[in-house]
């Protein structure tokens, strides 16, 4: 659908009505591209067809340290994975390219919104290198079609949100959403009558299992009997399939929806059932005020802001980094309708996890009844990021 | 269970509307012979065009006729291109979507992701939404649900099947040439309903941003106008059919979701491919099984191609 070179030039700000139109029509394959679904297969053929002969070699060499820049010389270049007017994931992205702005009132910043997960990504990274950019942000995971302009663009430094491999100029970032998961699973299981919570999942990728599971295991450490009912509507953005999930869940006797899509509309079915909801990427009570409980707050202001502070002094390098509760991550301020007694409950938890507490600890099973992890083992963020089964009392994701 | 078949069915109605809508307005086009692949972009412009319209004037069916006005303005450009300046269909229908989702990105910037104030609220049609399961699902949902489902069809298939206006479109639809030897003015009858067929497709965009979802976002129609265009076909161009298709594709999704809801042991890749294996098997297996069905369902023989008088 995509013209060659048409991406291009929507490199600054907005884009034009055609690439809009295209961006439409793929709709369900670039959001697909979102925190790795494909990335296996995509990387195998990028790999293949892309990567010169040798450059391995790159990422066994250690992180390195670029050259400062003054501020009115800089250019950081934003990759997103969907329009910035989303309301949710893009949207919490771009709150922080603002930021970055702002902070930074001298400095030259692009962005081109709904870079898709094909090898148009790597056009659109080639052309940000290309501009004279010297530092490229991706808002998702884009895998080796990232890294393959990472690897050929040395001085330019690379970060890749939910990326998985780091070279000498290329790290990645994510938020440890699993937290504040788990203090909204707190209120969750103290909130719901029939113990069944639903959750309106995207893709059965790490990222869900992770969301989905710490809902779950919150709502189950104050109330055990609790099971929850995952539905994978297969995007990350789309409002009908997810407002059909959603009221199936609660014709099947769920009171507490929970999810990860990028756009409100469960908090929605949730108000018009007279249920509860909590929501993912920002604070949504406008569209169900009555039925909102919160939210998986995401904040990339402070984290953009301080990587490109750190690559105009020159101290940057490329590193994994977890954006941790209360600083990239948190859970919104509570809903209108959620009792104190519960809100209390539930940020007594935030403040141990504050306090370094990690709820995340053995014995937990999967959803057939095996131990996955043995009692005495502590889940760390590493082992959190590759969730990949679900816990006891899960049905549903995949 | 009866509780889960009228959730189930108030679901399929509600979201199948949207296909329903628009795949009543591409019969209308396709019957005369058009084939407008433009239901996407027209759909786009229609939600987006809805919600600017209630944000500035709080009144749905305001936002209603504002959509369908535009969709009949894009309908008119496409109708103008492919119907009057004969250029190709598919092109000019691919190129209708592309500025729909475009325009339709452009002027909604500054409203997306806004709740719509006002929405076509669900209210209870006395006597009838008393049924069970069809009562809730059908008349106690917005005001829209009947027109869609019962009043738009009946109307359509009464002027396709049962009046001398619907003989000269249908004509128009199979042979242009012998129609207008006819003196059937063919030009204004392939003009006039497509451009009518665009405006159900930019009034399909406002039931989607006023009633089922209330708000507007970039991408938000996520190829709905691509799956009407398709069940145009299913429906053996036919009014009623495209309505009841609209809801058995909507039932069928509605059933996916249930499923996993419900933790069927069908992994939920599977129940997600539903819609379109229900799709396939309901419009191969009617004809693999009753041979008169290919001369019923089939597509108007004109469907396509522009009409030139001079090579008659």
């Amino acid at each position: 659908m995509k013209g060659p070179g048409g991406t291009f030039m929507t490199g600054y700000g907005r884009n034009t009505d055609a690439e809009s139109a295209a961006r439409g029509q793929k709709h369900g394959s670039e959001l697909l591209g979102r925190r790795s679904v494909i990335g296996g297969l995509g990387a195998a053929a990028s790999a293949g067809f892309w990567r010169p002969k040798g450059a391995g070699a790159a990422e066994a060499a250690p992180s390195r340290l670029f050259s400062p820049i003054a501020e009115e010389d800089a250019l950081i270049a934003f990759g997103h994975t969907g329009p910035i007017t989303d309301g949710g994931w893009t949207t919490a992205h771009d709150l922080g390219v603002q930021a970055v702005r702002k902070a930074f009132p001298r400095l030259r910043s692009v962005y081109v919104e709904s870079v898709p997960y094909s090898a148009d990504a790597t056009r659109i990274f080639r052309q940000f290198v290309a501009e004279g950019a010297q530092m490229v942000i991706s808002t998702s995971n884009y895998g080796d079609f990232i890294r393959d302009v990472a690897d050929r663009a040395p001085d330019v430094a690379f970060l890749e949100c939910d990326g998985h491999s780091v070279s000498r100029n290329l790290g990645w970032f994510y938020i440890t959403h699993w937290y504040a998961s788990y203090i909204i699973g707190i209120a969750a299981g103290l909130m719901t009558k029939t113990g069944k919570l639903g959750y309106v999942g995207t893709f059965p990728i790490p990222s869900v299992y992770a969301s989905a599971n710490a809902t779950l295991l919150g709502a189950q450490s104050v109330n055990p009997a609790c099971t929850m009912n995952a539905i994978a509507i297969n995007s990350w953005f789309d409002p009908q399939a997810a407002t059909q999930a959603a009221s199936a869940l609660a014709d099947s006797g769920c009171d507490f929806l929970c999810g990860i899509t990028d756009e409100p509309a469960y908090l929605r079915v949730a108000e018009s059932r007279g249920i509860k909801a909590a929501m993912w990427n920002l604070g949504m009570r406008q569209f169900g005020p009555t039925a909102y409980v919160s939210s998986v707050v995401l904040d990339f202001s402070h984290f953009y802001i301080e990587q490109v502070r750190q690559r105009l002094n020159g101290t940057w390098r490329a590193a994994p980094h977890f954006l941790t509760l209360s600083d990239g991550v948190d859970r919104d301020a509570w809903g209108a309708t959620v009792p104190l007694e519960i809100a209390a409950r539930a940020d007594e938890m935030r403040s141990r996890i504050l306090g370094g507490y990690n709820p995340f600890r053995g014995p937990i099973r999967d959803n057939s009844g095996t131990v996955r992890v043995p009692a005495g083992v502590v889940m760390d963020d590493d082992t959190i990021y590759q969730w990949d089964w679900g816990v006891q009392g899960m049905t549903g994701l995949g | 269970m009866i509780a889960l078949l009228t959730g189930l069915l108030s679901t399929a109605v509600l979201a199948g509307g949207v296909l329903s809508l628009a795949a009543l307005g591409e019969v209308l086009a396709e019957r005369v012979g058009v084939t407008d692949l433009g239901v996407e972009g027209l759909m786009s412009l229609g939600a987006a065009t809805a919600i600017m319209t209630v944000i500035a004037v709080p009144d749905p069916w305001l936002g209603l006729l504002a959509a369908i006005a535009v969709g009949a303005v894009g309908g008119g450009v496409f109708a103008f291109a492919a119907v009057i300046m004969r250029a190709n269909q598919v092109l000019c229908g691919l190129a209708i979507t592309f500025l729909g989702l475009g325009l339709s990105a452009t002027i909604g910037h500054s409203v997306a992701g806004m709740p719509a104030p006002v929405t076509f609220a669900p209210t209870r049609i006395p006597g009838l939404a008393s049924l069970p399961v069809i009562g809730p699902a059908f008349f106690a949902q917005n005001l829209l649900v009947v027109p869609i489902y019962l009043l738009l069809p009946a109307f359509f298939h009464w002027l396709l099947f049962h009046t001398r206006h619907g003989l000269n479109m249908r004509a128009v639809g199979e042979n242009p040439a012998a129609a207008d030897a006819a003196g059937i003015p063919v030009v204004a009858i392939r003009f006039w309903y497509v451009v009518l067929g665009a405006a159900l497709a930019g009034g399909a965009g406002a039931y989607l941003s006023l009633a089922v979802i209330p708000s507007w976002s970039e991408g938000m129609v996520s190829g709905r106008g691509w799956i009407a265009v398709a069940l145009v076909i299913f429906a053996g161009y036919r009014p009623f059919n495209a309505a009841g298709a609209g809801l058995l594709f909507g039932l069928i999704t509605a059933i996916g979701f249930l499923g996993q809801a419900r933790g069927w042991p069908i992994a939920a890749p599977v129940l997600n491919m539903l819609p379109y294996l229900g799709t396939l098997a309901f419009i191969i297996l009617p004809v693999l099984f009753w041979k008169r069905m290919r001369q019923v369902m089939a597509a108007p023989a004109a469907l396509g191609t522009p009409y030139y008088r001079s090579v008659r």
